[in-house]
């Protein structure tokens, strides 16, 4: 996949990423920012508070102590009658008023920016759903029969290659639960569970190798030691070189154990690993400073572990003569393939205005390049007429040994007299026989 | 086109969804505290019109210092929700980046079993996409915890239109109308109408219950504001209030029928899926039906041609895929139907006298030592045949 178009796929990707970024900064900004500004403000109110309770304490004082209050000019005598009545209850002169008036009226300025900063933030963040939609496609109508998994037998037989898919991985339980959920019917779910059982051992010493567990890979690979020397399998030998690297991993202390493993495994594999030993063997002068901090440090790296059951699964698969991949993912991993190619044909076909020639037709338009190891039969297409064979128009061998279709025979032939298309020679075209692949 | 960019659609689309509704609650709670703060602030200004008492200003000063550390909080924790939201947005986005960006240091064969493991980890997603759109959560949520990807999957966001369906599936319609009213302004955007639904629901239900009194109050309360676009729907209603519950006249009957009670659960996934853009079918499906079509020849369907390896041969996508394409093809691709090898120049095709075709290095393995011939497919014995090379362009 990643061969075909990565610029592409990585620009669709940066798009998105460059924006959900900027909101990402935005956001952190804003709340600082709002954390700062609301601080501010409430620390400003809080002074104003302090001197507020100062000043009715001085007041009040004054007053106690029989001090003219008028001090005030621009005291109002209504108001001075009022102090006079009541002396607990001291007043807010006009200039602290209109402090506190212009530190509200600041307050309220400054949350009303910060309302509206957030708001602000709408633009970028709807931007990324627009870079989304314009970088990854969202329509696949067209490129499916909306009858082929809509009607209910169909579901619940994909709801049985699922089960059969996770029961191959050894996860029971959830295949369990989707029996249980689905409600599926006794017979299918009796099914699930008998077949897939070979791969179960597989799958479970695979599971085992990524939680850096050998011993069960270890046994394995001993038991079918020969049939794995005899595909010429790597599998034995890196099985070991991880077991070595993990005890030399442990440090200096376990130099004499790491000594006696390379004794006891490496020799059988001496021919075929000549470069690789030694290399191995290195790894002794960097313990006393780790082998993190040494030329060989990429041996321990955790890739060293996926490597080795990716090749496990595949060797130990060929070896039983199973398929390493189970049903469900071969047809997903066909149609991760095919879809791309799908909706761009969906596109020329559509901006060509001839999209009705897709239902109703018989095959997909486009022929879908898959990997080798998914092409499970023969196809014969006829190179006369550019299309397969079928039931209908089978393949012909001619009397020179080439294969044309039934259909292209009879156009090419002039009564009874065929000449290939291909040779020289001139045939009697009730000679050709139909063959099989 | 790609298949990141062909299939991950959603994948980045409904996280992004998550971000803008934050945004929007966000909004809104800031704005409702800055009213508030604004409110108490006007009260100090009344008072301080009349030579106030300054502990009585202080006392008013005091509240609005108080809402102000509640925006604090109010906000620092919407903001966080915002930041959440759009790094489980970036997480997914890195897990795509993995793919596309390759190490220059890595190995080929190392590079291949993360492409592996990606691909594996990309199955599990679509399957727990699929599972959840049909419903079966229990088996996505041990799936995602199985698989450790659990950040990956859209798992926490379904979690409420689960709690909503089992709430429908009781027969109640409260968790429902909640989200409706959670989510009213995209809901008009997509042209829903099943906040109507619920409520002709409710109707119905206060008539089972034989409270016509009660249903009458509900309908004069709810229905006008649809009169609009559903003034038919609610005419048909209406008329219940004459009929019994098991009456057989239609439409009556069929608004009466229990079984609208799932519809609606289907309804409601379905609109769910409209908010967050998804298509209407799942992705697995969409690629399980593309897979099948590019696997799929005759062969698939012949009586002696079937191979055991191929998905389409096994029985249950071989029923499935009976209704869709065959694949296309313009260039004979040939493979040895005993060693599962291509034909091709190191492996002539030959041909045994009943026009079966092998591979040249398949022929020793059908042959036995007197020179007889066994044809694998027809179980026919030749003595010592004459097998022809067959040519293929």
């Amino acid at each position: 996949m990643t061969s075909n178009t990565p610029a592409a796929e990585l620009e669709a990707i940066t798009a998105v990423e460059k924006e959900l970024d900027r909101v990402i900064n935005k956001f952190s900004e804003i709340r600082e920012n709002a954390a700062a500004e609301i601080n501010d403000v409430a620390s400003l109110l809080e002074e104003l508070l302090q001197v507020l309770a100062r000043a009715e304490q001085e007041m009040t004082g004054t007053i106690n102590t029989g001090t003219q209050v008028d001090a005030d000019d621009h005291m109002t005598d209504e108001a001075e009658m009022l102090v006079e009545m009541e002396p607990s209850t001291p007043r807010l002169t006009d200039s602290q008023i209109s402090i506190i008036t212009e530190a509200l009226q600041k307050t309220n300025e400054k949350l009303q920016r910060l309302s509206s900063e957030h708001r602000e933030l709408h633009g970028a963040v709807s931007k990324v759903g627009k870079v989304i939609d314009r970088n990854f496609i969202s329509d696949f109508t067209a490129t499916t029969r909306t009858d082929a998994l809509q009607d209910e037998e169909n579901i619940m037989l994909l709801n049985k290659v699922m089960a059969k898919h996770y029961c191959r991985q050894g996860m029971d339980d959830v295949a369990q639960l989707l029996i249980k959920e689905s409600k599926m019917p006794e017979d299918m779910a009796r099914e699930v569970f008998e077949s897939e059982r070979s791969f179960a051992e597989i799958f479970r010493i695979w599971k085992a190798i990524q939680q850096h567990d050998l011993s069960l890979a270890l046994e394995w690979t001993s038991r079918y030691s020969n049939e794995l020397i005899a595909k010429n399998s790597t599998l034995e030998f890196k099985l070991h070189r991880l077991a070595f690297l993990q005890i030399i991993s442990k440090g200096i202390s376990a130099q004499a154990e790491a000594i006696a493993y390379a004794r006891n495994n490496f020799h059988k594999f001496i021919d075929r690993f000549e470069q690789e030993i030694p290399n191995l063997m290195g790894c002794f002068i960097y313990l006393p400073t780790g082998i993190e901090n040494s030329p060989y440090k990429h041996l321990i790296s955790p890739e060293m572990w996926t490597e080795a059951s990716y090749i496990f699964l595949k060797d130990a698969c060929h070896t039983l003569g199973i398929s390493k991949n189970s049903a469900l993912s071969v047809v997903i991993n066909a149609g991760c393939t095919a879809l791309p190619a799908l909706l761009n044909i969906k596109q020329v076909m559509q901006s060509r205005q001839v999209l009705n020639i897709w239902s109703g037709r018989d095959e997909l338009p486009i022929e879908i390049d898959l990997d080798p190891e998914y092409r499970y039969h023969s196809i014969f297409a006829c190179p006369i007429l550019r299309q397969q064979t079928t039931e209908d128009n089978p393949p012909k061998k001619l009397t020179c040994g080439h294969v044309i279709s039934n259909d292209a025979l009879h156009k090419l032939s002039n009564g009874h007299i065929l000449k290939c298309p291909y040779c020289p020679v001139e045939q009697n075209a009730e000679e050709a026989v139909r063959i099989y692949f | 086109m790609s298949e990141i960019k062909s299939m991950e659609h959603a994948t980045l689309k409904v996280p992004y969804e998550v971000i803008n509704k934050k945004f929007r609650v966000a909004q809104k709670s800031v704005d409702r505290e800055v009213d508030q703060i604004q409110n108490y602030s006007k009260e100090v200004e009344k008072a301080l019109m009349h030579r106030p008492v300054i502990s009585d200003v202080s006392k008013l000063v005091g509240n609005v210092v108080q809402r102000l550390q509640v925006l604090k909080r109010k906000s620092d924790e919407a903001i966080g929700d915002e930041l959440n939201a759009s790094f489980i947005c970036k997480r997914k986005l890195e897990h795509l980046k993995e793919i596309v960006q390759r190490d220059s240091n890595t190995s080929e064969e190392v590079w291949q079993a993360s492409i592996d493991q990606w691909k594996r980890v990309r199955m599990d997603r679509m399957v727990i996409e699929h599972l959840l759109r049909m419903g079966y959560y229990e088996t996505a949520e041990r799936l995602a915890n199985y698989s450790d990807i659990r950040h990956l999957t859209n798992l926490d966001i379904f979690h409420t239109s689960r709690e909503v369906e089992e709430d429908l599936a009781a027969h109640k319609t409260t968790k429902c109308i909640l989200w409706c009213l959670d989510n009213k302004s995209k809901l008009r955007k997509i042209n829903s109408n099943i906040e109507f639904d619920l409520r002709v629901q409710e109707f119905v239900e206060l008539i089972r219950k034989n409270q016509r009194t009660e249903a009458v109050v509900h309908a004069r309360k709810y229905f006008p504001a649809f009169e609009k676009t559903q003034i038919k729907e609610i005419c048909e209603c209406m008329a219940l209030l004459a009929y019994q519950p098991d009456t057989t006249i239609e439409p009556y009957r069929s608004l009466f029928d229990i079984n609208r009670w799932n519809n609606l659960v289907l309804k409601f996934r379905n609109e769910n899926y409209r908010l967050f853009q998804l298509s209407a079918q799942s992705l697995l499906s969409i690629a399980v039906q593309a897979g099948l079509s590019s696997l799929k020849t005759p062969h698939c369907y012949s009586f002696n041609c079937k191979n055991l390896n191929c998905p389409v041969c096994q029985e249950d996508f071989n029923r499935i895929a009976k209704t869709l394409p065959y694949s296309h093809c313009v260039q004979s691709r040939l493979i040895c139907r005993i060693t599962g090898l291509p034909l091709n120049e190191h492996n002539l095709p030959m041909m045994l006298p009943n026009g079966q075709i092998f591979g040249q290095l398949a022929i020793p393995e059908i042959t036995k030592e007197n020179g007889t011939v066994l044809c694998p497919i027809t179980n026919t014995k030749f003595t010592n045949p004459k097998i022809e090379k067959v040519f293929v362009m």
